[in-house]
């Protein structure tokens, strides 16, 4: 009797076994969304997930390494006690989350992109307008060999932009901006006077002046503004027309002796026209005027200067092209020069300021730089 | 039927002892965490960046199926222990692609500074000899000092090879090559500027 009860519940257990195999045989493969999500974690990593959205990336790892465990301990069941239902709820959410985390990566990538490039133009901007007043200066060699850095970090940073490797160009928008504070500190010196409101006041003052007694005796004259790097002729007050001019090595300066190479200011007038001379036709003006001569003796004195030094001369208006470099002249391109030598007679005064404008390139340039370090 | 009885213990104590009691692999662990540090030591965030995140995210996966386990009354460590081998070798032979790849990039970046050298030799070399007449001084001394500019930076990118930080060293370096050739084109077209005024 007991024997049979014992193979009775052998063969129970045996029939319990093979359905209970069975059933787990028929398990169905884990839910697609498990893959799906673990592939979209590596791309969304590869698109730099941890740098746009940092925390929303950690909370999605967090969320996905919960469904994974989740899922682990489901497959430690055996088939017939697995909930897939459950795996397949948690990846789908993860998924989901996933998605929206693409897309705010998307947005912020975006928007990096912009802020980045608008900052860049707006350096690039500052870079072009030093770049054009350091080719002014005597003591270019400073300020450019900082331009010149800056240059080629522009090139790198377009590189990493084209690589949407954000995070190093903001590091590279750093170090441009460092190598243009130290030209524009460099400029700043060398422009002090092109900064200063009572300087440009004396300037415009001088300007008017002259150009009211154009007005008054109905005459000519030219008026020559070295930053703007323009000269004009007026006749009767009125500017009848305005060129562009190339100046010297050292022409933002005011010349004060022989081979600084400086473009002198002041009121002058035209004593001598030559034709042909060593640059095209010329205007030879009476630098040094005794305004002139009174500063360079007083430098003397002060012994700013050698008393070596000469105070030089033979400042003309002449042709050779206004890209050019002159010592201290005026320099137009030779088919401009004929205009001006056929209309200019000896005797027309000739007025040579630093600027008339109140808010020109050097202000307006070193003013932004000033907001932008507030 | 008593014999039965003990057998019964007997199988069950067995049973006990190779299951409840199995260890965690806490030195196959070990050894694994240190190889992937290996990788990560041999610069692996920069030469072998997917490959790092796979091992580390495999060694979580495989520490899962470890953490699984320890919750389970009928420990089985086999799958885990596999898991563990495989990230380990994975480490290894990650670690053994780096030097090549790091001797690629240094030479790439080698190659770039070379270019940029023969660049700026080139445009210093043509400055020297263009005519400083009135027409150019001023385009040559810019052009000086833009260069002046270049060497400066030129000892950047081997700043930046003595670190070892290849990749940046390169792209200065062709920044400075392209920079270099504009010069040498400026300097070109004064050169010529001159002689048509001849």
């Amino acid at each position: 009797m007991k024997l049979k009860a014992v193979v009775l519940g052998l063969v129970l257990l045996s029939l319990f076994s093979l359905f209970f195999i069975g059933q787990s045989c028929q398990t169905p493969p884990a839910p697609p969304e498990v893959k799906e999500a673990l592939a979209q974690e590596q791309d969304l990593w590869r698109a730099g997930a941890s740098i746009f959205a940092p925390k929303e990336y950690e909370a999605y790892r967090q969320h996905l390494d919960e469904a994974r465990k989740f899922f682990n301990q489901e497959e430690l069941k055996i088939g017939y006690f697995r909930d897939y239902g459950k795996v397949k709820e948690k990846f789908g959410h993860v998924l989901e989350e996933g998605n929206n985390l693409k897309n705010l990566m998307e947005v912020r990538k975006a928007q990096a992109a912009v802020e980045i490039r608008s900052k860049k133009n707006s350096l690039y901007e500052r870079y072009q307008i030093f770049d054009s007043l350091s080719l002014d200066l005597t003591m270019r060699n400073f300020s450019r060999q900082h331009l010149a850095q800056a240059d080629i970090m522009f090139k790198e940073l377009d590189r990493l932009l084209a690589q949407a490797n954000y995070e190093q160009a903001r590091e590279k928008l750093k170090s441009i901006e460092s190598f243009l504070n130290q030209a524009e500190s460099i400029l700043r010196k060398q422009l002090e006077r092109y900064l200063d409101p009572a300087q440009i006041a004396a300037w415009k003052r001088l300007a008017e002046m002259a150009v009211q007694r154009s007005e008054e005796t109905n005459s000519l004259l030219i008026l020559v503004s070295k930053l703007d790097r323009k000269l004009t002729i007026y006749k009767g007050g009125k500017p009848i027309k305005t060129y562009e001019v190339g100046l010297g090595f050292n022409g933002l300066a005011d010349k004060l002796h022989a081979g600084d190479e400086a473009t002198p200011e002041g009121e002058y007038k035209v004593i001598k026209k030559f034709a042909p001379s060593k640059y095209g036709k010329a205007l030879l003006i009476n630098y040094p005027n005794e305004e002139d001569i009174k500063k360079f003796n007083e430098a003397k004195k002060r012994g700013i200067i050698t008393p070596m030094t000469k105070i030089g001369g033979l400042i003309e208006i002449h042709g050779g092209g206004k890209d050019g470099l002159t010592s201290g002249c005026v320099a137009l391109d030779d088919d401009e020069i004929e205009e001006v030598f056929k209309i200019i007679p000896v005797g027309t005064p000739v007025v040579i300021v630093g600027t008339t404008d109140q808010s020109n390139k050097a202000i307006s340039v070193f003013k932004n730089g000033k907001k932008e370090q507030h | 039927m008593k014999n039965l009885m003990k057998l019964s213990v007997l199988g069950l104590l067995v049973v006990f002892l190779f299951t409840s009691c199995a260890k965690q692999p806490t030195q196959q662990i070990d050894e694994t965490k240190a190889a992937i540090s290996a990788v990560e030591a041999a610069q692996g965030n920069v030469y072998a960046k997917e490959e790092l995140k796979k091992l580390n995210d495999d060694f979580n996966a495989a520490m899962d199926e470890v953490n699984a386990q320890s919750k389970k009354l009928f420990k089985k460590y086999g799958k885990a222990k596999e898991m563990l081998a495989k990230v380990k070798a994975d480490a290894e032979a990650v670690k053994a692609l780096i030097p090549a790849r790091k001797e690629e990039a240094k030479n790439n970046a080698l190659n770039a500074q070379n270019e940029a050298k023969a660049a700026f030799d080139e445009a210093k070399a043509l400055l020297e000899k263009a005519p400083k007449g009135k027409g150019t001084k001023a385009d040559i001394e810019a052009m000086k000092a833009d260069l002046a500019g270049l060497e400066a930076q030129m000892s950047e990118v081997q700043a930046s090879i003595d670190k070892e930080d290849y990749f940046g060293a390169k792209d200065k370096a062709v920044s400075i090559k392209e920079k270099a050739n504009a010069i040498a084109e400026q300097v070109k077209a004064a050169i010529e500027k001159v002689k048509g005024k001849k």
